[in-house]
């Protein structure tokens, strides 16, 4: 049986680690679009030596489950002499490991924005840079809303694994609550609440976006 | 007159195959150069290697007398002076027509944004983009729209010439009229232009030189009246009759302002 009494006295417990998840969430999709961008610009423009080293990296963070390198990460930055505390690290593994999965989305919309707007963009007279910065990302972006959203609620979930490096969040205050009060399935199924439910409102804000953003003749993927 | 643009044996080969097969032709000052010739004969190659979105394999291309082919030239320096025009217009698709001309002034031109805004709305209004279109995305203006917008883009650049790619290609038969009629504006205000074109009305019209390009090679060159009436080369005289069954060039001729 779901014990309500259990839910209620420790729900404020439960709930103050929702802010650590939301920063993880927030600040690695933040980090991984920025180094998505990056290397997608790279691994599309960049010259060949680049194009394969920023390759090699993405398929190698997306070979790895999170788990693993958030204890890699959590145990491997001490050796290279930078001593982290358990958030800021879990905001770097989540971080590099979404801009792997980014760059993939970004890479394939700024395939779909197509030759031709780069083209009449150095046709122009723009150089690579502003020629990526002002016309092919920001249409591959408006392309790669569902996707970049998608992987925001992956993230998000992503974030209980922080869990193991002993970040105070929302999944860890859950485990804590059921050892101490032996109550497994009370407090785990409020977590899940909380989770589907900033999925949920994370999906319908974005629907509002999509339509803010739309440009009549320029996919924008409204659900 | 001066000359603004040379081209000297110029060749690009793409695979086993040679597109641009030495190629050597000049543009003054004000001059309205048209390229005509079949499909395939490696046109639009020859504008692509001119502005250097293409590196050609050997030979030469001079900018006001300066060797742009030349290694240490910066491409994006040069295409900053050469406007392009393509046959799909090619317009930024998330700005507007007024943010299309806009961008490459503040973005490119580096002009201060209420000067860039003087520049674009006059490069629009000199294409006959009114007011009411300039806050239009792409998709909301016609064929014809759009391919004016990308003509004001070029201009607003005050390039030293302007490349047009088949221009009216991806036009119906009325939208074809307004391009035209744009381009011939051009020509009477002095601006220097290489069009690639199968409008032969537009050639008789409008050109100063007529160059016709077969198999990667300008086989005749010359004033309109002599490539289109009386053509010296055989390959170029049954490819005008054939055109002329479909345009009337005597009429355009004809109507030429002398």
């Amino acid at each position: 049986m779901l014990e309500l009494n259990v839910i209620l006295r420790y729900a404020p417990l439960i709930l103050s680690g929702f802010s650590n998840t939301l920063i993880m969430t927030v600040s690695g999709v933040m980090l991984g679009l920025a180094l998505g961008a990056a290397s997608a610009f790279a691994e599309i423009l960049g010259p060949r030596p680049l194009q394969v080293v920023t390759s090699t990296v993405t398929h190698i963070l997306r070979g790895i489950p999170l788990l693993v390198l958030l204890l890699l990460v959590f145990y491997g930055l001490p050796l290279l002499g930078l001593q982290l505390p358990p958030l800021p690290t879990a905001v770097l593994a989540i971080g590099v490991r979404s801009g792997a999965y980014q760059s993939q989305i970004l890479r394939s919309a700024i395939e779909a924005v197509g030759s031709a707007q780069l083209e009449a963009a150095y046709a122009s007279g723009m150089d690579k840079l502003t020629a990526f910065r002002s016309v092919v990302l920001p249409q591959a972006l408006r392309l790669s809303l569902p996707g970049l959203v998608n992987e925001f609620t992956i993230v998000l979930k992503d974030t209980s694994m922080a869990y193991v490096i002993g970040v105070t969040e929302m999944f860890t205050q859950a485990i804590h609550v059921a050892q101490v009060t032996l109550d497994y399935l009370a407090p785990l199924t409020l977590t899940a609440l909380v989770y589907l439910l900033t999925c949920l409102t994370v999906s319908i804000v974005a629907n509002r976006l999509y339509r803010r953003l739309s440009i009549p003749g320029l996919g924008t993927g409204v659900t | 007159m001066k000359e603004v643009l040379r081209v000297v044996d110029l060749r690009k080969r793409f695979g086993g195959k040679e597109v641009v097969r030495g190629v050597t032709l000049t543009v003054r000052e004000g001059e309205t150069k048209v390229v005509i010739g079949p499909s395939g004969a490696g046109k639009s190659t020859l504008l692509r290697c001119i502005n250097l979105l293409l590196r050609p394999d050997s030979g030469k291309v001079f900018l006001d007398g300066e060797e742009i082919t030349a290694p240490g030239v910066d491409p994006v320096k040069v295409r900053q002076r050469v406007g392009f025009v393509f046959q799909s217009f090619n317009l930024f698709l998330h700005m507007t027509a007024l943010e299309n001309v806009l961008i490459v002034l503040t973005k490119v031109k580096k002009l201060p944004i209420h000067e860039a805004l003087r520049v674009a709305k006059e490069a629009l209004q000199s294409v006959g983009i009114g007011e009411e279109h300039w806050g239009k995305y792409p998709a909301q203006l016609s064929g014809g729209q759009q391919q004016r917008v990308a003509i004001a883009r070029a201009l607003a650049m005050e390039p030293r010439i302007i490349l047009l790619d088949e221009p009216t290609s991806a036009l119906d038969p009325e939208l074809i009229v307004e391009v035209m009629q744009v381009l011939e504006n051009l020509s009477k205000r002095g601006v220097t232009m290489l069009v690639v074109t199968h409008e032969l009305g537009f050639a008789a019209k409008v050109a100063d030189s007529v160059a016709f390009m077969d198999n990667g090679q300008v086989i005749e060159e010359g004033p309109p009246e002599e490539i289109l009436l009386n053509p010296r080369n055989p390959r170029v005289a049954s490819f005008i009759t054939r055109l002329w069954e479909l345009y009337d060039i005597k009429d355009a001729l004809a109507s030429r302002e002398r």
